[in-house]
């Protein structure tokens, strides 16, 4: 058994986060904490040459630092009594029965493993994945390494909006400036989960099908025009830029719904009568929707519908379904 | 020399002593084999793997089929299709297109051949002896290429002299050239060999491990001089720039070697999928361009091109192939009413509708 001893803090090296796996870590609770009972758990530190490296306990030790404390109490290693993946799974431990590692964690801890400890991919599968209660599949290990490389800001946006792991693989398939170009755009948007599928997606196929950057997508006038459009909600702006990516992605169909529409406004319909074409035009026929509330405005879209069945044009649209 | 590779063969033990498994065995002496016992923990433990679809590819399972092996091709909803039955002889390919709906319909990832053969032909004798349709078309190239595997098991010598006494038609469709067993084969007309095709470029990029397009067509060519009716599927038929050109130039070249009057029917199909086939042959093939096409869900859920995008596809190649020879009898595999009226300016009803056309078609083709 170990014995606790107390470090003073400059001897600790904060800035070495070899076995560090932190990612907006949420300090104030261990800040009101250490405040009300102290520390209870001593940090684990590596003994080296000239001072200490932290094995666990960075948080701890920082919001010490932060209370002016001149020393905290560690459980000190020899540098000897064991390897550094040892120490990293030390810390990983110690750390999983106190807390919860967030998306970006888990990445980090996953990357650390693989790049800087060298484990072997098919290890990490089957031993660490389901350490992180993920589920042991090769797919699941590459979607978090991608995670792993992105850019803080895209890391944060995944945090803060709880991006789904479907979603992140779409990340992953951008490069870094298409990334950090979109990521400001998206948080002046309204997306759950499926809305940020469908616009990652749209993106991702008309790059693929054009030959060009999402940067440079994003970067269009129109959509600039749209993005700046400081009337707009968010709601109404984020339907705006689907609209926009969908017309880009599809032109013929966009094209095909417009001259329905145009066709249809040429009817001048009132309010409350709408029609709509199949599903994607596909199949025959069309729907027809009206709304009233009395008699009176009934009779008035009756009338209003026979007329519109004896006009020319009306009949010719009819024709084409 | 097989032209794809098999690592391991797996064996059910129930399969062992069938006649049809001595003879796999021995058309792949190198190959090591693995007794099975547990034929599910097989295959979980394939699902498990990182890419089950192409591990499957490359290992044989050897195993007896106790279900019915001859169905109806489910076709599709809301759609009208030709009433084809299908033969399951082999579940899964060797080859490796992007399109391939069976990535995500089989739940058995392995390349997987019955050997209970004989109780396939008692099951298709069966079919026949009660089936009042004078020329019922059966095929074995749904759940697999059709002759992908003869140099593992010649299918064709059993199942073209069967047929050969039959008032059927038994449909071969293939992307390869394995046509060798065939050519010495009294078919009497009752079989028909046929290939999908695609422009060159498209082969390259979406059909992993198949065969050149100027070789598909050598071998027909082949089976043509051994008297077998031919057919050909440009199916799925893929949007891409320069789609005309380079479909009009399959049709010159096919011509150019193939006599339209040996061709006993051509169907044309846009490419379309299950919803859940995307997320899988993206995965597969990264590069896939496939999905970039103008693709929305039709009444039957599955994915298709936009309609226009269709009509404009299948008209122009009609065009073209009706421009080689008039009497070509060209189909649409899985489409709407509409469509066909827009294309061919009349539909048939329903699917046995088209099936009649079929009927008459084999008949004027036999007969001649």
């Amino acid at each position: 058994m170990k014995t606790i001893q107390e470090i003073p803090l400059k001897q600790i090296d904060i800035t070495d986060e070899t076995f560090s796996v932190n990612f907006m870590p949420d300090l104030q609770r261990l800040r009101s904490s250490l405040q009300t009972v102290g520390l209870i758990q001593p940090v684990l530190l590596k003994r080296r040459e000239r001072d200490y490296q932290i094995v666990s306990g960075f948080r701890r030790v920082w919001v010490w630092q932060e209370l002016e404390r001149d020393s905290i109490s560690a459980m000190v290693f020899g540098g000897q009594e064991k390897n550094d993946l040892e120490f990293f799974l030390l810390s990983l431990e110690e750390n999983l029965t106190t807390r919860r590692f967030n998306m970006v964690e888990k990445a980090m801890a996953l990357q650390k493993l693989h790049r800087l400890f060298q484990v072997d991919s098919l290890e990490i599968i089957k031993t660490y994945l389901p350490l992180f209660s993920l589920e042991p599949h090769e797919k699941i290990l590459n979607t978090f390494l991608a995670l792993a490389e992105m850019e803080e800001e895209v890391k944060t946006y995944i945090l803060r909006e709880e991006v789904s792991r479907f979603n992140i693989r779409l990340f992953g398939k951008m490069g870094s400036e298409d990334r950090l170009t979109l990521i400001p755009i998206l948080s002046h948007l309204k997306l759950g989960e499926s809305r940020l599928r469908e616009m990652l997606t749209l993106l991702l196929e008309i790059s693929q099908r054009d030959g060009q950057r999402i940067k440079d997508i994003l970067r269009r006038s129109d959509l600039q025009s749209i993005l700046s459009q400081k009337e707009l909600t968010p709601p109404q702006r984020t339907e705006r830029v689907k609209k926009f990516l969908f017309c880009l992605r599809n032109p013929r169909m966009s094209e095909k719904e417009e001259a329905f529409k145009k066709k249809v406004a040429s009817f001048h319909l009132p309010e409350g009568i709408s029609i709509h074409p199949p599903p994607f035009f596909e199949g025959r026929g069309m729907k027809l929707a009206f709304q009233f509330r009395t008699t009176e405005e009934y009779r008035a879209v009756v009338d209003f519908l026979s007329k519109l069945g004896g006009k020319e044009e009306f009949k010719a649209l009819i024709q084409n379904f | 020399m097989l032209p794809f590779q098999i690592e391991r063969i797996y064996l059910d033990f129930q399969a062992e002593n069938d006649w049809v498994t001595q003879h796999v065995l021995q058309s792949l002496p190198e190959v090591p084999v693995k007794g099975v016992g547990d034929k599910r923990g097989l295959i979980k433990n394939a699902l498990s793997m990182a890419d089950p679809i192409g591990e499957g590819k490359r290992n044989l399972f050897i195993t007896r089929f106790y279900g019915k092996r001859l169905k109806p091709c489910p076709g599709t909803s809301r759609h009208i299709c030709c009433g084809y039955f299908v033969i399951n002889t082999v579940t899964n390919c060797p080859m490796d297109c992007s399109y391939c709906v069976l990535q995500g319909y089989l739940n058995n990832p392995f390349l997987t051949l019955y050997s209970n053969w004989d109780d396939l032909l008692q099951e298709i004798e069966s079919f026949l002896s009660v089936d009042c349709r004078p020329f019922s078309r059966l095929g074995t190239g749904e759940l697999s290429d059709s002759l992908a595997l003869e140099p593992l098991f010649p299918f064709s010598q059993y199942l073209v002299p069967f047929f050969a006494q039959k008032n059927a038609i038994l449909e071969l469709k293939t992307k390869t050239t394995e046509v060798q067993n065939l050519l010495s084969l009294d078919h009497r007309g009752r079989t028909v060999v046929s290939w999908s095709l695609n422009p060159p470029r498209m082969i390259e990029e979406e059909e992993k491990g198949t065969a050149l397009l100027r070789d598909r067509i050598e071998a027909a060519r082949r089976c043509q001089e051994a008297g077998y009716p031919l057919g050909f599927h440009f199916d799925p038929m893929i949007y891409f720039e320069g789609w005309e050109k380079e479909y009009e130039e399959v049709v010159q070249l096919l011509f150019s070697r193939i006599d339209p009057k040996r061709v006993i029917w051509i169907s044309l199909g846009g490419f379309r999928y299950p919803p859940q086939l995307k997320g899988i042959a993206e995965e597969r093939f990264p590069q896939t361009r496939i999905f970039l096409g103008e693709l929305f869900p039709g009444k039957d859920g599955k994915i298709r091109y936009f309609k226009e995008i269709r009509k404009e596809m299948y008209q122009k190649m009609v065009k073209t192939l009706k421009e080689v020879n008039p009497d070509l009898f060209v189909y649409l595999c899985m489409e709407s009413p509409e469509i066909w009226k827009e294309v061919f300016g009349w539909s048939p009803q329903n699917s046995s509708h088209l099936n009649e056309f079929f009927e008459e078609r084999i008949k004027k083709f036999i007969g001649r």
